[in-house]
């Protein structure tokens, strides 16, 4: 099922010239997760606030082209409507927090008033999103006394307990040090596996290549190439794009071994490590 | 990090009280001494004032708030004792100085009403959490919007008063004088000030993006997480102030 | 659609600008209590909402800021709302209309907000403490007019005019200065006649 269906999206911001989107058109399906990789200013947090609705209504400026999200065409709906199907997480955990709530249980419940959501179903709600991210023992504490990851993690909770299918990350983990990193990725792991349809926007190749089912390649405001992580890390013009394919796949590519099935070099070490055992053998 | 506010958590009689009563109080007792006259009025919902703070168990707190209004009424009662332009009848003089009756009575009115004031507030200010206040008040009727803008103030400014501290000694590491003359002390001001300030403001766009994302713009009926106060005392406290009120109104257009 | 500078419809980025100005006032304040300046500078997030956002914000602005101020720190500031939501608004309409842009126009405004917070705080001092402002030099002053005999309300004008115009002046050249030092992106978030264009 069609989960998200966009169509010749351009977008210009005000006070600007350039088009910062240049007529993107892709599918996404229900439960995939997808990368998104691409040099700065390539378009990558433009098209995730696209998906939100942001792009346009919050911004203005100029837009063109048709973004579907769950039948809900983003242009005629509000931006309220739409935080019920898409979720966003931004990369600064510090902003993401509402700031008129004392405690992480209350903050989970900021989405959930907006909504009208009704009293009973707002507990059941926010303690199984907190068990989802693991932050269960941080209930009663003040948000801004949480680490960055932990932070992070209750930005993530907070609007999974708004209940949308679709979660889009935009760098969730660069302000983040590598353990709060890593409990922010085997989260969004959890969700994924949970049929959650997840964008992930990142620049640690590694978890790309690790995570997605298929990768999408902005460059300049254009796609370049949306397919698997293999297809797409095998690629010899990945620098012209400002892109380092995961290390795995360098040292393959500098040793010669490809997957002799796909003819793809692998990207994950247990993929590397199988190929380079078969090519000693 | 604490955010701001004066309550202290005493667990008595009047934390129970919800805040729609509290300010009906605070309304009766500005309403009550401006309609009937006189002083025993302003003095007797004093008194009653100060009962209720030491029921709550928090008189000993009014005593910082007090204080700010403090050397202004001293100063009120000396240049009224002195200049009062109602001044006929000298009651003692001190050094030279002539202080008269009416003028002493006029700011004794003034002590009264202010004190008087300053403790009922003081009893909504001392024993209420600002977050039960605001979603008081959020269901009284005022905007949700508004009650997020009230709730975000009392978080933010204790975090920008750490930032400025932080900011202040590192810009005084670096050679930043900031005491001297005038202008000194003038020129060290935007250097300091500017910092937290840019900081406070090119957050907004990204706090109001993630605002947005949280359905802070949709017009469904707001619910609550917390259920609404309940009890015999919060329906009926505000009807018996209620009716004071009137029956102190209709009590001066009979005089 | 265009908004007119008076529709009471804030957008979440004018909702979000209120705390932050209200703490530009608190900082404001502090540091002109930690450098000793004589002047309260305490409203200098008040009068830079105003200039970008309007006169609306401006005065909401104002308002929670004694609000607040009230709740946790002096509950007289309640009364003195009135005030803070005159400079807000006054300050909010002439930025509106394009009128504050040259250092002699701030210092026009900064004596508008004066002649408006003198205007609203006047009769509030009055009736609350006969007519002092709480300034030293401000009631002195009062007390010597008032020592000659002029009316009350001509001692109290005078003691608030004097302790507000050099206060208020100072607090809309700051505010003006932050305000020019501000990007381009950051102050057309809070502008009312943005419209999505088709492309």
């Amino acid at each position: 099922m069609k989960k998200i269906v966009v169509e010749g999206l351009k977008y210009r911001y005000p006070l600007t010239q350039d088009l910062a989107l240049k007529g993107i058109s892709f599918e996404i399906e229900q439960g995939e997760f997808v990368g998104i990789i691409g040099q700065n200013l390539s378009g990558k947090s433009t098209l995730c606030q696209a998906l939100m609705g942001l792009v346009p209504h919050f911004y203005k400026g100029g837009y063109g082209g048709s973004v579907l999200v769950d039948g809900l065409n983003v242009e005629r709906s509000e931006i309220c409507e739409l935080a019920q199907k898409v979720g966003l997480v931004f990369q600064n955990p510090f902003t993401q927090v509402s700031g008129s709530k004392m405690t992480v249980f209350e903050e989970l419940a900021f989405g959930l008033e907006n909504l009208g959501v009704a009293r009973d179903q707002m507990k059941p709600r926010i303690e199984s999103a907190m068990a989802l991210l693991g932050i269960s023992r941080f209930s009663q504490r003040n948000p801004f006394d949480l680490s960055g990851g932990q932070m992070q993690r209750m930005a993530i909770a907070s609007v999974i307990a708004m209940e949308p299918e679709i979660i889009v990350l935009d760098e969730p983990t660069s302000q983040l040090d590598p353990q709060g990193s890593e409990e922010v990725f085997q989260a969004i792991q959890q969700l994924s596996k949970n049929g959650m349809t997840v964008i992930m926007v990142e620049h640690k190749i590694e978890k790309i290549a690790r995570y997605s089912d298929r990768v999408m390649l902005l460059h300049q405001g254009a796609i370049v190439d949306f397919d698997t992580p293999e297809r797409i890390f095998s690629r010899d013009d990945l620098a012209d794009y400002g892109i380092e394919a995961p290390v795995f796949a360098r040292v393959c590519r500098g040793l010669g071994i490809r997957n002799p099935a796909s003819g793809l070099y692998p990207m994950t070490l247990d993929d590397a490590y199988d190929q380079v055992v078969n090519w000693h053998e | 990090m604490k955010a701001l506010s004066l309550y202290q958590d005493k667990g008595t009689f009047i934390h129970r009280v919800d805040s729609r009563s509290k300010l009906l109080y605070i309304l009766a007792a500005i309403l009550i001494p401006a309609v009937l006259h006189g002083f025993t009025v302003g003095l007797v919902l004093m008194a009653l004032s100060l009962f209720l703070l030491v029921v709550a168990k928090v008189i000993r707190k009014v005593i910082p708030l007090v204080g700010f209004s403090f050397l202004i009424l001293i100063s009120v009662v000396v240049i009224q004792g002195l200049f009062y332009p109602g001044n006929r009848h000298v009651w003692f003089a001190l050094g030279g100085l002539r202080f008269y009756q009416e003028g002493l009575v006029f700011s004794a009115g003034i002590c009264v009403r202010v004190l008087n004031i300053l403790c009922a507030v003081s009893i909504l200010v001392l024993t209420t959490r600002p977050s039960d206040l605001i979603e008081s008040l959020v269901r009284l009727g005022l905007s949700p919007h508004l009650g997020y803008v009230l709730s975000s103030v009392l978080q933010i400014i204790p975090q920008m008063t750490s930032t400025m501290e932080t900011i202040t000694d590192a810009q005084r590491s670096r050679g930043m004088e900031t005491e001297g003359s005038l202008l000194v002390r003038i020129k060290a001001f935007l250097p300091l000030i500017g910092p937290v300030v840019m900081n406070s403001l090119v957050n907004t766009r990204e706090r109001s993006l993630a605002l947005e994302v949280r359905a802070f713009s949709s017009r469904a009926k707001k619910t609550f997480l917390n259920p609404p106060p309940g009890g015999m005392v919060n329906q009926v406290l505000p009807i018996v102030l209620l009716l004071a009120m009137v029956a102190a109104v209709v009590w001066r257009v009979l005089q | 659609m265009k908004n007119s500078m008076w529709s009471l419809k804030l957008s979440t980025s004018a909702l979000v600008l209120i705390p932050a100005a209200v703490g530009i006032n608190y900082i404001g304040k502090l540091f002109a209590g930690l450098l000793k300046l004589p002047l309260w500078l305490d409203a200098i997030g008040t009068v830079l909402s105003a200039m970008l956002a309007g006169p609306v914000v401006g005065a909401l602005c104002g308002a929670i800021n004694n609000i607040i101020y009230g709740l946790t720190m002096d509950p007289i500031s309640f009364i003195y709302a009135l005030t803070s939501i005159g400079i807000g608004l006054a300050v909010g309409v002439m930025a509106q209309k394009g009128r504050i842009n040259s250092f002699t126009s701030v210092i026009v405004v900064g004596l508008v907000a004066a002649c408006v917070a003198t205007v609203i705080s006047t009769p509030i001092n009055i009736g609350f403490w006969g007519g002092q402002t709480g300034n030293v030099w401000g009631d002195l002053v009062y007390a010597a007019i008032i020592a000659h005999h002029f009316p009350v309300w001509i001692a109290s004008l005078v003691d608030e005019f004097i302790v507000d115009v050099p206060d208020k002046i100072a607090t809309v050249i700051v505010a003006y200065g932050i305000f020019k030092g501000l990007p381009q992106k950051l102050t057309i978030l809070f502008r009312h006649d943005n419209q999505t264009e088709q492309l």
